[in-house]
């Protein structure tokens, strides 16, 4: 994907590489969404930070614990997303978030916009939202994982 | 005699998959969780690594540098694997002197075949 930097398409760089992500890793189709809830209840998110001479940002992956359960089973090839414990959920969602980030940032650089990349952190709980520094650009981009919807949120400030 | 793969990666899942990967091959697979302990594996002399870019402790890049300066584990090959397909990084990537990278996300079929340009991979004898 390579695009100038007046040019980027964040809607386009995440509608692509997102569903690759899950795909390759998980086996599992994700296809943007365009109506739906993002999960609630409970929740775990996935962040990773972006940073650069004119790119600041982040990106936070959020999954319901149901399919935080199923994507780790998809990918430690469990039989049981039962069986996974929530250290082995917090890796996977960490290395998807990290994978997304990458891709993303990949493509930034691609079109660029240099930038580095934090390693991904782990958020767990119920009812918490995200509040940035004004000034980034906030774009929530819906998922439908087998009838499982998730979000990727991206906070991006492109000098 | 089994090919001895080492892979050293803080991604407990990524060391997983790489071991499930070569489950049914006639290879060992040893872990290490930063390039710290990845350094001391090394001195096991492996066939090959299967080293990650961004860990703490100590980074693919310095581990790499460090295999690198020592005349006893620097032929070791070396297949990187990053989550960034940037043309940047992977020009750098290039030029630290692996045999070949792998780009997050791939499939356990990509990575075999990656390895098996490398080292002799035989599936096990049931």
């Amino acid at each position: 994907m390579t695009q100038t930097p007046a040019t980027f398409n964040l809607p386009a760089a995440m509608n692509q590489l997102v569903p690759h992500v899950f795909s390759t890793m998980l086996t599992l189709e994700a296809a943007p969404a365009s109506a739906g809830a993002p999960p609630h209840g409970e929740r775990v998110c996935g962040t990773v930070g972006l940073g650069g001479d004119t790119v600041s940002g982040s990106i936070y992956l959020h999954l319901s614990e149901g399919l935080a359960g199923r994507a780790t089973a998809a990918m430690l090839g469990l039989d049981d997303a039962s069986a996974a414990s929530a250290s082995d959920v917090n890796d996977v969602v960490g290395e998807l978030t990290n994978m997304i980030g990458g891709a993303l940032k990949s493509a930034l650089c691609d079109a660029e916009r240099p930038c580095a990349m934090s390693p991904p952190s782990i958020v767990r709980g119920q009812e918490f939202a995200i509040e940035m520094p004004p000034g980034l650009r906030s774009e929530t981009f819906l998922f439908d994982c087998q009838g499982d919807l998730f979000a990727v949120e991206v906070y991006l400030k492109l000098n | 005699m089994p090919t001895k793969i080492l892979s050293v990666d803080d991604s407990k899942t990524i060391r997983m998959i790489v071991k499930r990967t070569f489950a049914p091959y006639d290879a060992i697979v040893s872990e290490a969780a930063n390039g710290e302990e990845g350094l001391a594996k090394a001195a096991e002399k492996p066939d090959l690594i299967v080293l990650d870019i961004t860990m703490p402790v100590m980074d693919g890049v310095t581990m790499l540098t460090k295999l690198k300066e020592d005349p006893e584990l620097k032929n070791i090959p070396v297949i990187m694997l990053t989550a960034e397909s940037g043309r940047e990084n992977v020009a750098f990537i290039a030029k630290l002197g692996v045999r070949d990278y792998l780009v997050k996300p791939f499939k356990d079929e990509q990575l075999i075949e990656k390895v098996a340009r490398v080292v002799p991979l035989q599936k096990k004898v049931a």
